[in-house]
């Protein structure tokens, strides 16, 4: 009796490999069309692989916890001859292949010569060529000379190095070259404009905010968000000398949330999760003209009280701009307190080396809906947003973090 | 007075010829009334007798015996019928003419003339352009004057240049090119000429391409972009400097030559502009050569063969929309 494949299916776009989680079925045993009898794992979800057609298992070559590209035979399926040959035409190619009759670089004009001469066929030595296994670690293949509206010559590479330019300078650029890219006249056209604008020359911390913000955001950022109600923060400031701003509160919340929870702000470097070993945080100061962050070392362990005159120390410091690179550097995520400035919510971006920010609001008073009383009673209320690099924190455990955050905010007492 | 491409080349023989005891002409067909294939020394040999010598139709000695007659302290200029009858003669150009001053130091100042290039209906052995071939080897000296003035002046400079020198004349510019009169003297040997000012895109060019590429930069200017284009006059040695000077001000390079396409000027001059000059490049160099084939007699064939201003201008609009 003919057999018919199993090949391992094309399971989603952009997916070139699975792995067998399980086989169901036996040799020998019988199946039906359509029936899933090969589970396999792939990156996005577990999937089945189906019979061709019914008959009986005749082979099967996979193995469990083996990952085969698509398009491998998995087994093979003893069916009935028309199955058998309904499914020829379906096979996979055969795995060798000639070497092409056509000598390369013949035709090398473009419009063609059409004139070749005639190869003694017996003369030409075949190479073997396997298609089997596709292509390695997925992804459609990309022509090499594919340029698109990202291409950057080499004239224009060497004129923002020139410049000091980066790929974010040239946003404001409508390309007019081939696939919508940048051609040096685009480049030179757009950057007249600096001889008619009043320029000057941008500060150090503007330069070092600029640069920072734009490594930040080439990574994918999310954001959450929700409301906490301060009054519990606000009663407790009432009874400290010094004050602690809420930004500070929210600071110690934060650390402490991370205490419980340390593998939301690890780091993802390549395929590799980084730890730190302590919990330190930033706090966003605006200085004269940017923001810096100095970080706040062991913030878990460190009292409110400590925190505020820490906080204190700071201000005077940045002030007398007097912070430096090594007090802005490490930590594992900082707090941004916008809402001094009436804001009452953002999207903050995170430092650059680190993989979350927390930004707090204006806090205002608002109707919050009381279950005991079955009515609305006036709060002071401000949004609370958290921006994560999605690569290594996703929206469950973001927000399973904030609403701890939330929850420390609104019983002080706990921090 | 107009003179053509062709009596330029007679008019600059015989300036030799009056001015230089040690220069003689060397040639099938040249001497008595019948002054060459394209009568190119029409006249000279009435004017200069035992100056202008028959030679057996064997290219191999023509070029040893003008090997031999420099080493005694001649000046020949060897008319080779057709460029492509040169390849006959390759071992005494290449090995014996272009090694000898580096083996003995003792120089060859023979000039090799090649009515090279085709015309309708020459076919393939009487229409090859062997720049390319002769550029490769070291110890040579490839002219490929694109005008009156430069075929006038660079066939002088050569028989004064002791080392060996092929000078590749255009037998399609013979008479259709005409200047208004002759020059005293031109540019230096070895240096490129701005045949025309742009600044979209430069095309490199030499002997009769320069004139297509400049029907098709005329054709584009009507487009809005200004070409460049550039007329490397002498393929070996070539004029980087100029070269690289004017990409620097366009960005856009294409190399055009009516050699086949294998190796090549064209493609020496995107190697050098590649690697010396790859920053200055806003889109990747191209070059327009004749077919990789040999050269077809028919008409119709030969003229789609060899790059014309057609074919240049529209590998330009590609290259100035990239």
């Amino acid at each position: 009796m003919p057999q018919v494949p199993i090949i391992m299916p094309q399971l989603g776009e952009s997916i070139a490999e699975a792995t067998i989680v399980s086989i169901n079925v036996k040799l020998g045993e019988k199946v039906a069309a359509d029936q899933e009898i090969i589970e396999v794992e792939t990156n996005k979800a577990v999937m089945g692989v189906t019979t061709p057609c019914a008959g009986e298992i005749a082979k099967i070559d996979a193995q469990v916890k083996e990952t085969y590209p698509i398009g491998t035979v998995l087994g093979y399926i003893e069916a009935s001859e028309k199955d058998a040959a309904r499914f020829a035409k379906q096979a996979p190619p055969p795995p060798q292949r000639e070497m092409a009759e056509e000598i390369p670089g013949r035709s090398e004009e473009k419009s063609g010569n059409g004139a070749h001469f005639q190869i003694d066929k017996s003369a030409v030595r075949t190479f073997r060529v396997s298609t089997q296994g596709a292509v390695p670690g997925g992804g459609l293949p990309v022509p090499a000379a594919a340029k698109g509206a990202g291409f950057l010559s080499p004239r224009v590479r060497a004129r923002m190095a020139e410049l000091q330019l980066t790929n974010a300078d040239l946003a404001g650029i409508a390309g007019t070259g081939s696939g919508n890219r940048v051609t040096i006249k685009d480049l030179e056209n757009y950057l007249r404009q600096m001889e008619s604008a009043t320029a000057s020359d941008a500060s150090a911390i503007r330069a070092g905010v600029a640069d920072a913000m734009r490594r930040s955001w080439s990574r994918p950022l999310a954001t959450i968000g929700s409301s906490v109600n301060l009054d519990p923060v606000l009663t407790d400031r009432k009874q400290r000398d010094p004050k602690p701003g809420p930004a500070l509160y929210a600071l110690r919340a934060l650390a402490l949330a991370l205490v419980e929870n340390p593998a939301a702000s690890a780091k993802l470097i390549g395929a590799r999760v980084l730890q730190s070993n302590t919990i330190d945080i930033g706090l966003a100061i605006e200085a004269q003209d940017g923001i810096i962050v100095p970080i706040i070392r062991n913030a878990d362990k460190t009292s409110l009280a400590d925190l505020t005159t820490k906080y204190e120390e700071l201000v005077s410091l940045g002030r007398a701009r007097r912070i430096s690179p090594e007090m802005q550097s490490g930590g594992i995520a900082a707090v941004s307190n916008f809402g001094t400035f009436g804001v009452e919510w953002g999207t903050p971006i995170p430092l650059p080396d680190q993989t979350m920010i927390l930004g707090l609001g204006v806090g205002k008073k608002t109707p919050r809906w009381d279950e005991s009383k079955s009515e609305f009673v006036p709060a002071t209320e401000a949004q609370i947003t958290l921006s994560f690099d999605h690569r290594s924190l996703d929206g469950g455990g973001a927000g399973r973090l904030l609403k701890r955050v939330i929850e420390l905010l609104e019983n002080p007492a706990k921090l | 007075m107009s003179i053509t491409y062709l009596e330029a080349i007679r008019e600059a023989q015989a300036k030799l010829l009056r001015d230089d005891k040690r220069v003689f002409i060397y040639g099938q067909d040249v001497g008595g009334t019948f002054g060459g294939a394209f009568k190119a020394t029409k006249g000279l040999a009435k004017e200069f007798p035992g100056r202008v010598l028959n030679t057996p139709i064997s290219e191999d000695a023509m070029v040893g015996t003008a090997i031999g007659a420099a080493l005694e302290g001649m000046r020949p200029i060897v008319e080779m019928q057709f460029a492509d009858f040169s390849s006959i003669a390759l071992n005494q150009i290449l090995n014996n003419a272009g090694t000898h001053y580096w083996r003995t130091n003792i120089p060859v100042p023979i000039t090799v003339r090649l009515p090279s290039g085709g015309t309708k209906g020459s076919g393939p052995f009487h229409s090859q352009s062997m720049e390319s071939l002769y550029a490769h080897y070291p110890g040579l000296i490839v002219m490929t004057p694109a005008t009156v003035e430069d075929a006038y002046t660079m066939l002088i400079d050569a028989v004064a240049i002791d080392d060996p020198v092929v000078y590749c004349e255009h037998k399609y510019l013979y008479y259709h090119l005409k200047a208004d009169n002759l020059p005293n003297d031109g540019m230096p040997v070895g240096k490129a000429r701005i045949a025309r000012s742009g600044r979209d895109l430069t095309i490199v060019s030499y002997s009769a391409m320069l004139h297509e590429s400049l029907s098709a930069a005329e054709e584009i200017a009507k487009e809005g972009f200004e070409i460049e284009v550039v007329d490397l006059r002498t393929v070996k040695p070539l004029d980087t400097a100029t070269v690289l000077a004017s990409v620097a001000r366009t960005g856009r390079l294409l190399a055009v030559g009516e050699s086949f396409p294998w190796g090549g000027v064209t493609a020496e001059v995107i190697a050098r502009v590649s690697t010396d000059g790859f920053h200055l490049l806003d889109a990747a160099p191209a070059r327009v050569n004749a077919k990789d084939t040999p050269i077809p007699y028919h008409p119709n064939l030969w003229s789609t063969h060899r790059p014309s201003s057609k074919v240049i201008a529209a590998k330009a609009r590609q290259l100035l929309r990239e």
